[in-house]
């Protein structure tokens, strides 16, 4: 068993509060992405957990093991750094070695164990070479092969594809998940990359300046991102956001948005009632929206802008009154830049957001739609 | 398949003029005096003195002669002096004097000093007049030669009895040639002329040897006096001695000194600056300061007589019988002065290896004496290697320090014996090839010590 509970762990370099009072839960064997974009303090908490830099409030406790004042040695974790931190003057084999031989393994075990971890990176012809005469990506492979070799059940990962080339990092990305997935290993991984924390976490925890925004599988965060923050930082393109002004008449809660009433989903009414009269702003993603040439009914129109051929997707940049939004299109779609199309909004696509808080407004009810 | 071959690249002009400032500079002040060094250690150029057919340097060569050649002399002549009159000319003046020969004839002609005595001279010091010197011995002619040119080779014209006076009429000087037989290095005999100033004459005036030689030539003498020399032993046992002691020790003090740098413990960020302050005093002062330490009435008898260990007679330390307590205060002042330059490389060193890496070995398991053992010492062997070559190289030159603590007599080393060569001794050739030694000592450790410490990386391309 090794759940990883992180209570209240905060982080101050100086006067700046690198990671404020973070919870998070990592159950046993689940593969969980830290995001969020430099700086926002991933890092400083994968670091607090490893040992390499004591959180300075709050425990971490690994299976039943309160490790926050452990030294990293004693922690029994495993890590992959960003530069792979491979030891430049061992051979591959020494360098996957390293670890078992401090915790004092025998020769047999040391070989077997490297033996295993280097056939499944399939470096097994590198074993007797030096890290200086490799590429980027087999050294990235080193530096899994000797996180693996310890066997150990916290497996940390600090932006381990960051350093290699757009094509490669696709191919690791992939084996990457199959290889954790065989190993079950509870896994933490930092990246900036949503595209990676998407495709590869069992849960993704957002981050920005030191806070973590929301911790939950990929889909809700995509689907149901808990602040615009989250909305703006995952995707591609990132979630639209329309400035509206909410109106309330009895049950009939309309949004006017550019000159054009968006109706909210019905469950949704009663939260937004509140909101009579002030500005709301309308999230939504490029895909979620419908891009008609025709009038539909609860379509609005817009002006065309730009268009982007994505190959898999048209990507139409369009102005709605004030507001500027991306809307995603069938390629077949003909449009040209300066037309007039009619947009519908879903409304229950529609993430409305309170933009003093910047926080999704919630339907009131226990289950959030999706 | 066609074959291809690499595009010349069109060579550009521009780096070697950049170079060109560089590489003057370097053949001027670093290539030309070396060089020079060099040659004055291996090459005499007074080696050979060429003996010619008649006392002019124009004549025929009729052999050659090494330097301290015996030599037997036969004759000597005086010899107009071709070029400048120089103060190691061995000269003969001849004066041109007119008087009366037995027969009552004038006579005009020209005689050497040895036979006239001057014994009027004009105000400003030119003689003027004199008389014939007597003939010593039985069978000598009592007459005295008058010849047509200032030269023993000229004719007689006529003859001056003994005590005659004389006027000088003029007066000119010439250079005394010997005319020599010898046995030369092939073991012929020769005989030829040789200019006053390369013979040296003994008293009796008939043998002497060469003093040395007008030929250069290079010759293994001043090296064979360098062996020979009773102070090259000593001095070559004590800077190996002093070498040995001083930089294991100065490495393990510059590796700990560094890595309490490098850990910065708390209260330690003023270490850098007061272990880097002996790097800035001078050889010689830290030799004096340790010298104030260890003299008689210096700081350590001090500190003993106030704890009251030390009688009325303090001991001596760097006295003339007292070697090993001047090696030790030696290798101490060495130890204390020149052991922060090679903390400042390994520090450097350290600081170069990324922390990931050194967090990485944390983060498996490694203890810190593991993570010196098996991450930081060898990432440092390039650094450590840089600075064992040149404490080598600045050990084989060390000279200002013992000099100060021990004189130069009782302890002694090579640079020392380089300076007593040449300010004491004069011996420029000596000096130079204790100069080369020291070079080529310096160049042997540090091909020795990049050979062996090749890193790992080479070894495994090579």
């Amino acid at each position: 068993m090794a759940e990883i509970r992180i209570e209240n762990v905060s982080k101050v370099f100086g006067d700046h509060v690198a990671v404020d009072n973070a919870n998070l839960t990592i159950h046993d064997k689940e593969f969980l992405v830290l995001l969020g974009p430099s700086g926002c303090g991933k890092t400083t908490l994968l670091r607090a957990i490893a040992g390499l830099g004591m959180a300075d409030a709050g425990t971490i406790t690994i299976g039943d093991r309160d490790v926050t004042y452990l030294r990293p040695g004693e922690r029994k974790i495993s890590m992959v750094f960003q530069s792979y931190a491979i030891f430049p003057h061992m051979t591959v084999r020494e360098n996957i070695g390293f670890g078992l031989k401090m915790n004092g393994s025998g020769a047999d075990e040391i070989k077997k164990n490297v033996d295993e971890a280097a056939e499944l990176l399939h470096i097994e012809q590198l074993l007797d070479r030096r890290p200086s005469d490799m590429s980027g990506g087999q050294r990235q492979r080193v530096a899994v092969a000797r996180a693996l070799a310890m066997k150990a059940e916290v497996l940390l990962m600090d932006e381990p594809l960051s350093n290699l080339d757009a094509l490669l990092r696709l191919e690791m990305r992939a084996e990457l998940k199959r290889l954790l997935q065989d190993v079950g290993a509870t896994t933490i991984y930092v990246t900036h990359d949503q595209i990676e924390a998407l495709s590869m976490g069992d849960r993704i925890a957002v981050m920005r300046d030191g806070v973590i925004q929301q911790c939950d599988e990929p889909s809700t965060v995509y689907a149901d991102p808990s602040n615009r923050f989250v909305g703006g930082f995952i995707g591609n393109p990132p979630m639209n956001f329309l400035d509206g002004l909410v109106r309330a008449d009895g049950d009939e809660v309309r949004v006017s948005v550019g000159g054009n009433d968006i109706a909210p989903a019905p469950h949704m009414a009663s939260a937004l009632a509140g909101f009579d009269g002030r500005p709301i702003t309308v999230g939504i993603r490029a895909e979620n929206m419908k891009a008609m040439t025709g009038q539909a009914d609860g379509s609005v129109p817009v002006t065309v802008q730009v268009v982007e051929p994505l190959g898999s997707q048209n990507l139409l940049t369009v102005d709605v009154g004030e507001n500027r939004l991306k809307v995603s299109t069938h390629p077949t779609f003909d449009v040209s830049a300066g037309d007039t199309l009619w947009v519908q909004f879903p409304p229950d696509q529609i993430r409305w957001i309170d933009p003093a808080t910047e926080e999704v407004v919630s339907s009131g009810e226990t289950t959030v739609g999706a | 398949m066609a074959v291809i071959t690499p595009r010349k690249k069109k060579r550009s002009l521009t780096p070697y003029l950049l170079i060109a400032p560089a590489v003057l500079f370097l053949a001027a002040f670093f290539a030309w005096p070396m060089v020079q060094g060099l040659i004055l250690a291996v090459y005499d150029d007074e080696a050979v003195l060429p003996l010619v057919a008649e006392a002019s340097i124009e004549a025929d060569r009729t052999g050659e002669l090494p330097q301290g050649a015996a030599v037997a002399i036969l004759g000597q002549q005086g010899n107009t002096i071709d070029g400048e009159l120089t103060s190691d000319l061995l000269t003969e003046q001849w004066f041109r004097v007119t008087g009366t020969d037995p027969d009552g004839a004038d006579v005009d002609g020209w005689a050497p000093e040895t036979r006239i005595r001057v014994r009027d001279e004009a105000s400003d010091g030119t003689p003027i007049g004199g008389t014939v010197r007597p003939v010593l011995g039985e069978n000598a002619d009592p007459l005295t030669p008058i010849r047509s040119e200032p030269t023993e080779r000229a004719d007689v014209i006529a003859q001056l009895e003994q005590r005659a006076p004389v006027e000088i009429a003029e007066v000119t000087v010439l250079e005394v040639w010997f005319n020599v037989s010898a046995v030369d290095e092939d073991g012929q005999a020769i005989e030829g002329w040789a200019p006053s100033r390369f013979i040296r004459a003994f008293e009796n005036g008939e043998e002497g040897r060469v003093d040395r030689g007008t030929d250069g030539q290079f010759t293994s003498r001043f090296v064979e006096k360098m062996l020979d020399d009773r102070f090259f032993g000593p001095a070559w046992r004590t800077t190996l001695l002093l070498m040995v002691l001083i930089i294991p020790i100065q490495f393990v003090l510059a590796i700990v000194m560094a890595l309490v740098i490098h850990a910065r413990p708390k209260g330690t960020s003023g270490f850098l600056y007061v272990f880097s302050l002996p790097m800035g005093m001078s050889d010689l002062a830290v030799g004096i300061l340790f010298f104030s330490i260890f003299t008689s009435n210096g700081l350590l008898n001090s500190i003993l007589d106030l704890f009251g260990l030390i009688g009325d007679n303090p001991p001596t330390y760097l006295g003339a019988d007292t070697r090993g307590w001047i090696i030790a205060a030696i290798v101490l002042a060495e130890l204390w002065r020149a052991t922060s330059i090679v903390m400042v490389i390994v520090v450097s060193g350290l600081q170069a290896i990324p922390d990931e890496t050194l967090e990485a070995a944390e983060l498996f398991g490694a203890s810190y004496w593991q993570r010196v053992r098996y991450i930081m010492l060898p990432l440092l062997k390039p650094s450590l290697q840089v600075a064992l070559i040149l404490r080598t190289i600045l050990a084989f030159q060390v000279f200002a320090v013992v000099i100060a603590l021990g004189g130069g007599e009782i302890v002694t080393v090579l640079a020392n014996e380089t300076y007593r060569q040449y300010f004491e001794l004069r011996d420029n050739n000596v000096a130079s090839a204790y100069a080369v030694f020291i070079l080529l000592l310096s160049l042997a450790s540090s091909v020795f010590y990049l050979r062996a410490m090749r890193s790992q990386n080479e070894v495994a391309e090579s």
